[in-house]
């Protein structure tokens, strides 16, 4: 059974399709990238997964439960957790703290335990934050506020604060964009570790060597709708998929 | 923004002692100062638990302009109940918080899914209607005449009659209300108001029911906002509606942006420091204008509030210091 299935999702603003009957599956440990030129709807897609959006019609299956309209916090509680495209974290808090929010689920909360506690945040919970933090390679800048880290790190703690989530299944929108060669290897080797802990991982990356690098089945998307989809080689050399990239005039040269 | 790297921070005792010392001269103003000092304080000591009670829901990016609102519910709640029911003053103010933590409940259950300035509007069009329920409400709250003969609190069946007392008694439930306020604000719960109030999405991606959270959090700030109003209902023994209109649920607002939002220290000095100042205007329109500009200094000079002012004036000595010695380069 796959862990994460769509039937028929549509998501139309007025009258823009902007995610338009897409059929997608991700079975339980695979690395799937999904990808697109501009504006092909590959947040949307994501934003719907996540039940940031409602989608118009059609349906979302995780893990044999229909989440179709969930409000994203619910969705989270099931395993489903993204991160988003821009830099969004907690900036004004340290990197503990913003990995500490991603512990909440698991987290006892409670005026009463909070106010009869004497420290200012549970110590199983600190300690768990730190393991994340190592995990990640962000050790060292546990304690530095957020806006601080450099924007390498600040990707990978946004990452971090997912993994704390302990997610089944992870979206990734853009991990490793406006990153330099180095820093976007590490990530996707990071990736690559975070799937072989037991975490299925469905990623958007503009950057093609890194989705070809690490993704085992990849799905194009164009326009709304799905264009292609199989390994990293069916995809590259498919004809659709070039002319969507590259325009019609040099896929017929 | 609080300057809060580690460097910077002074150190516990430091803190411990400021706040020891602080509290032992609150204790000497009775014997000391004269009445006139004990009944302003008590006031202020008011003021600071309304202030501060706004910041749960300050944290979580929620404007709200109607906390006294609240504050009325919960006085004319405590008063009613003492005086015709002849309920202990515990027990009265209990229920005065009660009452405005549910009607907090039931306006913030819809109005907390709206954002920013329309949540604004409704907690300002609550203030008014609550305002104008007492006013009209004759036979319950004896509408404009205001609601008088209000008993003095008591505690364990001992009334108590000397200002002096009614001060102690403003001071420790100001300490005691702070001191949870605070707690919860330095908290896990905290962590997550804060959350909220800086990128909510991502907090709801993390798992976050943000409509849970901010409900609960102005449920906290009403709750106590109940307590002050039930103890003012008490020491000032006389009710009267517009006391508790937008004009106070602005103060209370500003008493927070003036003092800084930044950190928790910033409510109890905004409202400190205006109510005190403030004081030779009280109830005329001179007021209103003094607040204004408070508010607009504050905006254009301090947008972090006075808590910010000692990390700002010590910006500049270090600039001077770092500038002196540059007009002799000539050596």
């Amino acid at each position: 059974m796959p862990l994460l299935a769509t039937r028929q999702l549509t998501k139309r603003f007025g009258g823009l399709a902007a995610v338009n009957q897409v059929d997608l599956t991700v079975e339980p440990g695979a690395i799937v990238g999904l990808i697109g030129p501009n504006g092909a709807g590959k947040t949307t897609c994501f934003n719907l997964l996540s039940g940031f959006l409602r989608p118009t019609t059609g349906s979302i299956t995780f893990d044999g439960e229909d989440i179709t309209g969930w409000r994203p916090h619910r969705i989270t509680a099931r395993g489903l957790v993204r991160t988003f495209q821009h830099t969004t974290l907690f900036h004004d808090m340290t990197a503990l703290e913003n990995v500490l929010l991603g512990l909440h689920l698991s987290s006892r909360l409670g005026i009463g335990t909070v106010l009869l506690s004497r420290r200012v945040y549970p110590p199983d919970e600190v300690a768990r934050a730190r393991e994340v933090l190592e995990l990640t390679g962000l050790g060292a800048h546990a304690d530095q506020p957020a806006r601080s880290l450099p924007h390498g790190h600040q990707r990978v703690l946004g990452i971090a604060m997912a993994l704390a989530a302990r997610p089944r299944l992870l979206l990734l929108d853009e991990p490793v964009t406006g990153m330099n060669l180095d820093e976007s290897g590490r990530v996707m080797s990071l990736v690559k570790e975070i799937r072989d802990r037991g975490t299925t991982i469905l990623l958007v990356e503009h950057n093609m060597k890194a989705v070809m690098g690490t993704c085992e089945h990849i799905v194009v998307l164009n326009f709304g709708q799905k264009l292609a989809e199989g390994t990293p080689a069916e995809v590259s050399t498919s004809r659709d998929v070039i002319q969507a990239y590259l325009g019609a005039g040099i896929a017929h040269a | 923004m609080p300057s809060k790297t580690p460097g910077q921070a002074p150190g516990k005792a430091i803190i411990a002692i400021v706040i020891a010392v602080l509290v032992l001269l609150a204790l000497l103003v009775p014997p000391l100062g004269g009445d006139y000092y004990v009944h302003l304080l008590a006031l202020v000591f008011t003021n600071v638990i309304l202030a501060a009670s706004l910041r749960p829901s300050l944290t979580c990016g929620q404007l709200n302009i109607g906390h006294s609102g609240f504050m009325s519910i919960g006085a004319y709640t405590s008063a009613l109940l003492a005086k015709h029911f002849g309920l202990p003053f515990e027990l009265s103010l209990l229920s005065g918080a009660i009452v405005a933590a549910l009607v907090g409940v039931v306006i913030g259950y819809p109005a907390l899914r709206l954002r920013g300035v329309y949540f604004a509007m409704v907690t300002v069009a609550f203030v008014e209607v609550i305002r104008l329920i007492a006013q009209i409400w004759v036979p319950l709250t004896r509408g404009m005449s205001g609601l008088s003969g209000v008993p003095k609190p008591n505690l364990l069946g001992i009334t108590l009659t000397t200002k002096a007392s009614q001060y102690y008694l403003a001071l420790g439930l100001m300490l005691l209300i702070l001191a949870i306020l605070y707690k919860l604000e330095r908290s896990r719960l905290g962590l997550i108001w804060r959350s909220i109030g800086m990128a909510d999405p991502l907090a709801q991606s993390l798992g976050v029911n943000i409509a849970a959270h901010k409900l609960l959090a102005f449920m906290i700030g009403c709750f106590f906002a109940g307590v002050a109003g039930a103890f003012y209902a008490h020491f000032i023994r006389f009710l009267f509606p517009p006391e508790f209109g937008f004009l106070m649920a602005t103060n209370i607002l500003v008493y927070n942006y003036v003092g800084g939002r930044g950190h928790f220290v910033g409510a109890i000095v905004g409202a400190m420091f205006l109510s005190l100042l403030s004081e030779p205007f009280r109830g005329s329109a001179y007021e209103t204008i003094f607040f204004s500009i408070a508010m607009l200094l504050t905006i254009l000079f301090l947008p972090g509030g006075l808590i910010t002012l000692p990390g700002k004036l010590a910006g500049l000595r270090s600039w001077r210091a770092a500038s002196a010695p540059s007009p002799s380069p000539a050596g």
